[in-house]
């Protein structure tokens, strides 16, 4: 397998806390989508290796393979990293939140979390079924107190108004993740302008996603280059961490060189490289997450009543379940 | 529970759907419109002419359609089903511009006038106003907006207005740059009332602005109100009738349907404030993730053509 840069990434505060962590975040996501076991647990070595400390995960990304596969990649090196996932309960009740920690723990090989986020706050009733008496906000306080779980915070990708009616519910968040690219900065619903600022505020560690707005059509377009977009969101002031998908040793190298030497965006070319984008970033082709439910999982759209898109990978691998071959996900590797 | 299928155990009643004022035009337009996708989507020709012609028998003149439906087919049929009935209906189409110039809206008006068989429309429309950016393109030099009047001046057309199913604040910023639109569409329901609703955003501002509000989407875009069971056809139309609307455009695609509607219609008596409350109550929870509006929430109801000219995915490559 070829071998990427070893070294060492930048790393900031995480919110308040003492915990530091590294400026380039591993999405979780993405690493399902490596041909197979052996290639993700060698891109999770390479990744440690090459100064990462920050691994994102969730309960539901491709029904437990990528937390699978990303446990078997930190196994003997978990002291080395901030890991991270998410629940999702979407709406539902905190118990079940709970038996989706046992189970993201149990997968990931260890025995707590540095950080556990509440999954995809995308719908305007999110922060009210959230905070409501058997919500998910109990789960998160009391996997906190019983130290399974170091850190709290939501996820979403949708609106930042559901985001501050998330921050509005008074929760003690220690962390908040949403995505942030030079398209969100000028779009009519800006992560950047509406939300960033208020976290500064309140000393909450902002993560970033979606650097590459999704699925990386502007860079295929040749709208804006990886590096521009990767840099644009790691410079933004207040950020912390920039999570960003990886399923190959070429896609790790390429971004791995971007953080490893990282140098941040002046104010002007940041400014510069917004104002370049702004026609293809006004109606939101390259931020579809905002506007489709392209990015919102089965567990989101079943628990809200909304319909499965039966072309969506995630869906494709619920119906593998049906199999009955005894994996949650077709291969074998497990 | 409430009805699942339209009750088909009545005849439809005797009378005719009743008239209200298309705001300050001084035109009167049946409080119940035929849509005009759902045309396109009738089995056959005749089956579109035969619910047309029902319709027109009990009272419906106010006709929808856009030039992008079916690529043309649901004016092709509206044409035909209008033949010999023209004077005395009121014929609206939606000009599919998504950006483009005005010359390309004039190209359109008169492929539409040509499938309509007519030589002028009642209402012609800014098609599907639904992404961010469209007011900005619609005023552009040389944009539809142009278009509308130019088509005006020319007696083309008599009324203009633009439609939209997505957001609230992009319908008020069209209606923040004072241009002098006689109509305006856009989704009322018993959700909508509750959740990023057009109904307490743009209802008011329209009529303050003395502009006609034409409601569409008052079973939830393709019945779902309906058929989950959230509000009976009754309900669900005499809410979006009961309120300060010039008209309710509903789509039929077949005589159980039309069935259904007229018999709302043909009897319709406006609800009480206090059901109109009980109902917005009713679908309140329901109402609060978007689930029955997925015409706000996803790209579902965004059309091909808008598609291509924002370089959004196709509709088979995201559905929803």
């Amino acid at each position: 397998m070829p071998q990427t840069s070893a070294g060492t990434i930048p790393l900031r505060q995480f919110g308040r806390s003492d915990a530091k962590i590294s400026i380039l975040g591993f999405g979780g996501h993405h690493l399902g989508e490596a041909p197979d076991a052996k290639t993700a647990v060698e891109i999770v070595h390479q990744a440690v290796d090459g100064g990462i400390t920050f691994f994102d995960n969730c309960w539901e990304y491709r029904r437990g393979k990528t937390e699978v596969w990303m446990g078997a990649g930190l196994k003997g090196r978990r002291d080395k990293v901030f890991l991270m996932t998410k629940a999702c309960p979407h709406g539902r009740d905190g118990s079940l939140a709970l038996l989706m920690l046992e189970e993201s723990l149990r997968r990931l090989q260890t025995d707590h979390l540095d950080l556990w986020q509440v999954h995809g706050m995308v719908f305007d009733n999110d922060p009210d079924l959230f905070i409501r008496k058997g919500g998910a906000a109990e789960a998160l306080a009391k996997a906190k107190q019983d130290g399974k779980v170091r850190f709290v915070g939501f996820t979403g990708h949708q609106y930042p108004h559901v985001h501050l009616g998330m921050l509005n519910t008074g929760f003690p968040f220690d962390s908040v993740q949403m995505p942030l690219n030079p398209f969100d900065a000028t779009f009519t619903r800006s992560f950047e302008r509406e939300v960033l600022p208020e976290l500064t505020k309140r000393g909450i560690a902002a993560l970033g996603m979606k650097p590459l707005s999704g699925k990386g059509a502007a860079i295929k377009n040749g709208v804006i280059t990886a590096e521009e977009s990767l840099r644009y969101a790691m410079s933004l002031p207040g950020v912390t961490t920039t999570i960003t998908g990886m399923d190959s040793l070429e896609v790790l190298q390429q971004n791995l060189q971007i953080a490893q030497n990282f140098t941040p965006m002046s104010e002007q070319e940041m400014s510069a490289l917004r104002e370049r984008v702004r026609p293809s970033a006004a109606d939101g082709r390259y931020e579809l997450y905002k506007l489709s439910l392209q990015f919102d999982n089965p567990e989101a759209r079943l628990a809200h009543g909304f319909p499965l898109d039966t072309q969506q990978s995630e869906v494709r691998d619920m119906m593998g379940t049906a199999e009955n071959t005894g994996h949650p996900w077709p291969e074998r590797q497990f | 529970m409430a009805q699942q299928q339209p009750d088909q155990s009545q005849q439809v009643p005797e009378g005719q759907v009743p008239t209200k004022p298309l705001g300050r035009t001084g035109v009167q337009v049946s409080a119940m419109g035929l849509g005009g996708y759902h045309i396109g989507s009738a089995e056959t020709d005749q089956a579109a002419i035969d619910i047309v012609a029902k319709a027109y028998d009990h009272g419906v003149r106010f006709f929808d359609n856009a030039w992008e439906y079916h690529d043309g087919l649901s004016e092709e049929r509206i044409g035909k089903a209008l033949k010999g009935k023209r004077d005395g209906t009121f014929v609206m189409t939606k000009v599919c511009t998504h950006g483009r110039d005005k010359q390309v809206a004039m190209r359109m008006l008169e492929e539409s006038l040509r499938r309509l068989q007519t030589d002028h429309l009642d209402l012609w429309q800014v098609h599907e106003v639904v992404y961010e950016n469209d007011p900005d393109l619609i005023f552009a030099p040389n944009g539809v907006a142009e278009a509308l009047t130019a088509a005006k001046q020319q007696g083309k057309v008599r009324f203009i207005g633009f439609t939209g199913h997505k957001n609230p604040e992009i319908h008020l910023r069209m209606l923040a740059h004072n241009f002098p639109f006689d109509t305006v569409q856009m989704p009322l329901n018993c959700c909508d009332a509750t959740f990023r609703s057009f109904e307490t955003q743009v209802l008011p501002e329209a009529t303050r602005k003395g502009i006609a509000a034409l409601g569409m989407k008052s079973l939830g875009g393709s019945g779902e109100l309906i058929r989950h069971g959230v509000v009976t056809p009754e309900q669900g139309l005499r809410y979006a009738m009961s309120l300060p609307v010039a008209t309710t455009i509903s789509g039929v695609d077949t005589m159980e349907v039309l069935d259904q509607n007229l018999k709302v219609a043909i009897n319709f008596q406006p609800l009480a404030a206090n059901e109109m409350q009980s109902l917005r109550d009713q679908c309140r929870f329901l109402a609060s993730d978007g689930r029955y509006e997925l015409f706000k929430m996803t790209t579902k109801y965004d059309g091909k053509v808008g598609r291509e000219q924002h370089r959004f995915p196709t509709v088979q490559e995201l559905p929803i």
